[in-house]
């Protein structure tokens, strides 16, 4: 976006001017029409050099895994609700900019509950311990990256996530921080538009998430110890 | 004179090119080989279903077997002796986490485990899962040659040249038993096939149909190993 200059030249021809003095008619039709034109022209031309939006769309189906008898609160902060990923063209102008905030939200509120006996979503984590819950769970973006069949040289539309998940007490206190990576592709000879391929390779990467975070939840150790601890009480 | 040349040329051009023709549907055949290899009993009732899953991609160099597994489940469940197969995106979503690419159990061991969780075998009863079929392989494109040029003039069009290449399906079928939680055997399908593209004025496409030609071999062999015949 901040490469594509665009220079409009509202001056009259030269020809045009000496023409209107001596056929004032077809010249009076030419200028008026003149502006309309120049704005055609720059409204097409930031059309094109705009970067192009992809609202991630999809739908998760409920994991079917025992539940974890907790009470757990999550909160959808900044680095999960706002990340926005632009991908740059080659010359370093922008060409699709990647949000997930929603998506990523409907993904937790659908997991989530699946996986303990009462999900709280959360306004702030300081409304924690009003709730009542065990334990306040934070997810966050650390890194996304799109490989794009043009740039790749592959048949398909590929995402990777890198996740940073936290686990604290309702008092902020420390229980578990770890790394998640999540990885979706999508044949790209399957769609018509980039942003359907660029979306539906973000939402097999939210499945592969969804997936390994409910399977793998209490085997991260030290989720693991803490839920021993519990349990031992 | 031009006249004559016109009426003269396909009659003179068209008796090599039959017998081209002919020659290259003869050599444009696909030979498909199928092995199987039977560890355990089957058989299959009317109520029980059969679900074809191929190994999802899970990083950026892995085959994506889907089209092949589509293609597998339509053969299996059409014909003679049709079976119940269920799409396999049905089944990985009413099966969700379990069946995702990077969860899914692999060997023999892992589906034990799995098994072992109740709501795992309560959904699978559901849906009335006797056998799982894991497909896993692709299609390579090898010996590519020959050069074809296409022109374009006030005239008239045409193309002049000839291409070749050789296709190679390889594709393996792994049959798990869910009663019995185990693996009953295996059943390998390599397909080659060489296809022609000579061209004098038309293209002539002869295509080896290699990946449909291992498809429907691989399903038929299938359809006859879970009846038990």
């Amino acid at each position: 976006m901040s490469n594509c200059t665009v220079s409009v030249n509202h001056a009259v021809p030269a020809a045009v001017l000496a023409q209107s003095r001596r056929t004032a008619k077809p010249v009076f039709s030419l200028c008026r029409l003149q502006p309309l034109l120049v704005s055609l022209m720059v409204l097409l031309t930031l059309a094109s050099c705009a970067a192009r939006t992809v609202n991630v769309e999809g739908s998760y189906p409920r994991p079917n895994i025992p539940a974890i008898p907790l009470v757990l609160g999550v909160y959808y902060g900044e680095g999960l609700t706002d990340f926005v990923y632009t991908e740059l063209t080659d010359s370093g102008e922008e060409e699709y900019l990647v949000t997930s905030g929603d998506t990523h939200e409907v993904l937790f509120n659908t997991v989530l509950p699946a996986m303990f006996e009462r999900v709280v979503v959360l306004d702030s984590l300081e409304a924690a311990a009003a709730q009542g819950v065990d334990a306040v769970f934070i997810p966050r973006i650390n890194e996304f990256q799109l490989g794009m069949p043009q740039k790749t040289r592959l048949d398909s539309y590929e995402v990777w996530v890198r996740y940073n998940m936290r686990l604290t007490g309702v008092d902020g206190s420390y229980i578990a921080d770890w790394v998640m990576t999540a990885y979706g592709k999508a044949t790209a000879s399957s769609f018509s538009t980039a942003e359907r391929g660029i979306n539906d390779a973000a939402v097999a990467a939210l499945r592969d998430l969804a997936s390994n975070f409910s399977l793998g939840f209490t085997g991260v150790p030290d989720v693991n110890d803490w839920l021993q601890r519990r349990s031992s009480q | 004179m031009i006249t004559k040349a016109r009426f003269l040329m396909p009659s003179a051009w068209l008796r090599p090119m039959t017998l081209l023709g002919m020659l290259a549907v003869f050599q444009a055949c696909t030979t498909t080989t199928i092995d199987e290899f039977r560890q355990g009993a089957t058989g299959i009732s009317s109520e029980d279903s059969v679900v074809i899953l191929g190994r999802t991609p899970v990083s950026p160099n892995d085959a994506d077997p889907s089209q092949f597994v589509e293609c597998v489940g339509e053969r299996m469940a059409s014909g003679d002796n049709a079976i119940n197969v269920i799409p396999e995106q049905q089944f990985v979503d009413a099966m969700f986490p379990w069946f995702e690419p990077r969860m899914a159990p692999k060997r023999n061991e892992d589906l034990q485990l799995m098994m072992a969780q109740p709501m795992v075998t309560d959904i699978m009863s559901g849906l009335g899962v006797r056998y799982i079929v894991w497909l896993d392989g692709q299609t390579e494109r090898t010996n590519e040659m020959g050069q074809l040029s296409c022109g374009l003039g006030t005239g008239g069009g045409g193309c002049v040249g000839f291409v070749t290449w050789e296709d190679d399906s390889s594709f393996e079928a792994r049959v798990w038993d869910i009663s019995s939680a185990t693996e009953v055997g295996t059943i390998s399908a390599d397909a080659v096939g060489q296809t022609y593209i000579p061209a004098i004025v038309i293209p002539i496409p002869l295509i080896a149909r290699v990946e449909a030609n291992a498809c429907s071999s691989l399903a038929d062999q299938l359809k006859q190993f879970v009846q038990g015949d």
